[in-house]
C-alpha cells in the first residue's frame, strides 16, 4: 500500500480503536463469560438440568401449575425455553374474554421453575449469569443508551479491526511467526496486538458484525422501511421472519379437558432430532384454540434447521408448517446464521471454551493496542505535559479494564456467600467494588501495579471461587462430577485455572522485567511524579 | 510509531468533511443501495441481507471516505451517488410496482 493510505488506516485505526477500548473490553470481558451464561446460573443455584436446548418434556404438568396461581381461559399462553437453567418463560396475553376478572385482563410474564412448579418474576430469578450477560451489552445503563452504546462499540469495533488488517496487510506472511517478548517493551506490546489480532481476526469479525446487527438493528430496517416497504413495518418484519400468526377467539369453551403433550410428541417423532424451544397457545382453552410449535433441529443435524408447526385443537389439523429437515430458505438461514455463530451454541462445551479463549485473547489485543498507543507516544520530542496525560489516560484505562477480573471473581465468591442475591445486591456489590477498584489503581503510580496486583488478586480470588462454592454447600467438585452436576464443575474448574494461570503469569512472568523495560517503567514513574 | 502527521489532513474543516462524509455519508449511500437494489429484485431477499451487508458496506465507504484526497470531493461522489440511487429506486420502484 502506499505511504499516504497506510498512514491515513494507521491513523483512523488508532483513534477508532482507543475511543471505543475501555467500552470494548468491557463488552468482550462479560461477552466471554456469558458463554456459560446458563452454567453459571446453575453453579450459582446448585441445579442440575438434564432436558437441555428444549422446553421440558411434561408440558401439561407445567400448564397445571401455572393454571394453579393464573386464569389461562380466555388468554394466549406463551412458553419458551431461553437458556439451559430450570426456568422456562411464561408469557400470558391479556384475557381477550371482556368479563375476565380485572387481574386477568393484563398480559403477565413470569419464570416457571419446571423442578418446583413455582413461579417467579424477572426480578425475583435474577442471578450473576443474567447480570454478567446483560453487562456485555450494556443493558444496566438505561434503554437504549446502553444497546446504542454497545451496538456502536460493536460497529467501530469492526472498521478498527478491518482498517487493523488493512494496516497489517503486507506484513501478515512475513511477520506471522515474529514475536520479540525480549527486545523492548514496544516490540512486546506491537507484537502481541499484531499477532493475536490476526488469528483472533475471523473471530472478531463475526461478534463485530453480528453484535452491531443485535444491537443497532434500527440502522438497517429504518431507511428498508421508509423507502422499500412505504412504511409498514408489518410487511417488513414478514419478510424478515419476525411476524406471528394471530388467530381470533370464539368465545365457546371446548368441552373437554384436553392435553398439549401429544401434539409435541407426534411432532417430535415425524421430525427426529427437533428441539422443541417455544409453544404458543392461541385462545387456551377456546373452540378456536390454536398450538403453535416452534423450534430448531440439533444443530449437529442440520445448522440451519429452524422449523415451526401450527395445530387447530378442535381437528388436530395442521394447519400451518415449516418442516425444518426442507427448510432451507436463504431468509431463515441468514436469520438464524447470524445468531448461531454469535452465541456458539452449536458445538457444546469446546465450543463455548474456544470461545471463551478467543473472546479473552480479544481482551489481550483491546489492552496491548492501549500500551502500543502509550509507548509510541513516550518519547523525546513529545512535551513532557503531554506524555504525563497520556500515561494517566492509559492508567485509568487499564485500572478500569484490568480490575475486572478480581471484581468478576469477587462476585462470584459473593453471590455463594450471601443469603439472598437480589438484582439490587449483584449491581451494588459489582459496580461498587469496580468503582473503588478502578480509582484505587488510578491512583496509584504505575500501570505496572496495577497489572500485577489485579492478576495476583484477580488469581487469589479466582481460587477462592472453587472454595466459597465448596465450603458453602458442603460439597466439592468429586460431588458434582458423580453426581453429573456439570455446569457447577465447569465453573469450578474454570475459575481454579483462571485462578491459576493469573497468578503463574503475575509471579512467574512479570517477575523480571528486562533492562529496556525496567527503563521504560523508571521513565514512566518519573513522568507520573 | 504513531502515524506520520504529514499525511494527515491537517485543516479542521478538511477533517470535518472527511469524518461527516465517513459518519454521514457512507451511511446514507449504504441504506439507499440497500433501498434501491429492492426496487429491482426480491426485497425480502434484499432486506435479509441488509442485516448485515449494510454494516460492511458502510465501512468500505468510511474507508473510501477517509482516504480520499479532498472532504468535499468525496462528499460530492456521495452527494452524487444518492442521487442516482435514489433515482434508480423511483425508476424501479414505477416499473416493477412494488410498494
Amino acid at each position: 500500500m502506499e505511504k499516504r493510505g497506510h498512514n491515513i488506516l494507521f491513523h483512523t485505526h488508532t483513534v477508532s480503536g482507543i475511543v471505543i477500548s475501555v467500552a470494548l473490553y468491557v463488552i468482550f470481558f462479560a461477552g466471554s463469560f456469558s458463554f456459560f451464561r446458563d452454567a453459571v446460573t446453575n453453579w450459582q443455584l446448585s441445579h442440575k438440568v438434564t432436558v437441555n436446548d428444549q422446553l421440558p418434556l411434561d408440558l401439561d404438568r407445567q400448564l397445571a401449575q401455572i393454571a394453579l396461581k393464573h386464569t389461562l381461559t380466555g388468554r394466549d399462553v406463551e412458553l419458551n425455553h431461553y437458556y439451559n437453567v430450570r426456568n422456562i418463560g411464561v408469557s400470558l396475553g391479556a384475557s381477550k374474554d371482556s368479563l375476565a376478572r380485572v387481574e386477568d385482563q393484563n398480559a403477565a410474564f413470569f419464570y416457571l421453575d419446571t423442578d418446583t412448579g413455582d413461579t417467579n418474576t424477572y426480578m425475583e430469578s435474577y442471578a450473576l449469569g443474567e447480570f454478567l450477560y446483560r453487562l456485555h451489552f450494556f443493558a444496566q445503563i438505561p434503554y437504549p443508551i446502553g444497546y446504542y452504546l454497545s451496538g456502536f462499540t460493536a460497529f467501530f469495533f469492526l472498521f478498527a479491526i478491518v482498517t487493523g488488517i488493512l494496516v497489517h496487510w503486507k506484513k501478515i506472511v512475513s511477520h506471522f511467526y515474529v514475536f520479540r517478548p525480549w527486545t523492548k517493551l514496544k516490540t512486546l506490546w506491537t507484537d502481541a496486538h499484531t499477532a493475536l489480532g490476526l488469528i483472533g481476526f475471523p473471530f472478531q469479525f463475526v461478534y463485530a458484525l453480528t453484535g452491531a446487527f443485535f444491537m443497532i438493528n434500527g440502522i438497517f430496517t429504518f431507511p428498508l422501511e421508509l423507502g422499500l416497504y412505504d412504511g409498514d413495518e408489518a410487511k417488513m418484519n414478514a419478510d424478515l421472519g419476525y411476524a406471528q400468526a394471530v388467530y381470533d377467539s370464539h368465545g365457546i369453551p371446548l368441552e373437554n379437558p384436553f392435553r398439549i403433550d401429544p401434539f409435541l410428541e407426534q411432532t417430535r417423532a415425524e421430525w427426529p432430532n427437533f428441539n422443541i424451544t417455544g409453544v404458543q397457545l392461541h385462545n387456551y382453552g377456546d373452540t378456536n384454540m390454536h398450538l403453535t410449535l416452534t423450534g430448531k433441529l440439533a444443530p449437529n443435524v442440520k445448522f440451519n434447521g429452524t422449523g415451526q408447526r401450527t395445530y387447530r385443537f378442535r381437528d388436530r389439523k395442521i394447519v400451518s408448517e415449516t418442516d425444518p429437515r426442507t427448510n432451507n430458505t436463504y431468509s431463515a438461514g441468514v436469520a438464524n446464521t447470524l445468531l448461531r455463530i454469535h452465541l456458539g451454541d452449536y458445538a457444546g462445551t469446546a465450543l463455548r471454551v474456544i470461545s471463551f479463549l478467543l473472546g479473552l485473547v480479544s481482551c489481550v489485543v483491546i489492552l496491548s493496542g492501549v500500551m502500543v498507543w502509550l509507548v509510541a507516544r513516550d518519547k523525546q520530542n513529545i512535551p513532557p505535559k503531554r506524555r504525563r496525560f497520556n500515561y494517566l489516560v492509559a492508567k485509568v484505562y487499564m485500572a478500569i479494564c484490568l480490575s475486572m477480573l478480581p471484581v468478576t471473581a469477587l462476585e462470584f465468591i459473593l453471590v455463594k456467600v450471601a443469603p439472598r442475591t437480589t438484582m439490587e445486591f449483584i449491581y451494588t456489590t459489582y459496580f461498587c467494588i469496580w468503582l473503588a477498584a478502578t480509582l484505587f489503581f488510578s491512583l496509584r503510580h504505575t500501570i505496572a501495579f496495577t497489572n500485577r496486583w489485579t492478576l495476583i488478586s484477580g488469581g487469589i480470588l479466582g481460587l477462592l471461587v472453587p472454595l466459597a462454592n465448596g465450603l458453602h454447600s458442603g460439597k466439592w467438585p468429586w460431588f458434582w462430577y458423580a453426581e453429573s452436576y456439570f455446569d457447577v464443575l465447569l465453573i469450578d474448574v474454570l475459575w481454579t485455572i483462571l485462578g491459576a494461570i493469573s497468578l503463574w503469569v503475575a509471579l512467574f512472568k512479570l517477575g523480571k522485567p528486562n533492562s529496556a523495560s525496567k527503563r521504560v517503567m523508571a521513565g514512566q514513574r518519573k513522568l507520573s511524579q | 510509531m504513531p502515524a506520520n502527521p504529514k499525511y494527515l489532513s491537517p485543516s479542521v474543516w478538511s477533517r470535518f468533511a472527511k469524518i461527516s462524509a465517513a459518519l454521514l455519508g457512507g451511511y446514507l449511500v449504504s441504506a439507499m443501495s440497500h433501498v434501491a437494489l429492492g426496487h429491482w429484485v426480491d426485497r425480502g431477499i434484499v432486506a435479509i441481507t441488509a442485516s448485515f451487508s449494510t454494516y460492511l458496506l458502510w465501512i468500505a465507504l468510511m474507508i473510501w471516505a477517509f482516504l480520499a484526497r479532498n472532504g468535499w470531493k468525496i462528499w460530492g461522489i456521495y452527494l452524487l451517488l444518492l442521487l442516482l440511487l435514489s433515482l434508480a429506486a423511483y425508476i424501479g420502484k414505477l416499473t416493477t410496482g412494488t410498494a
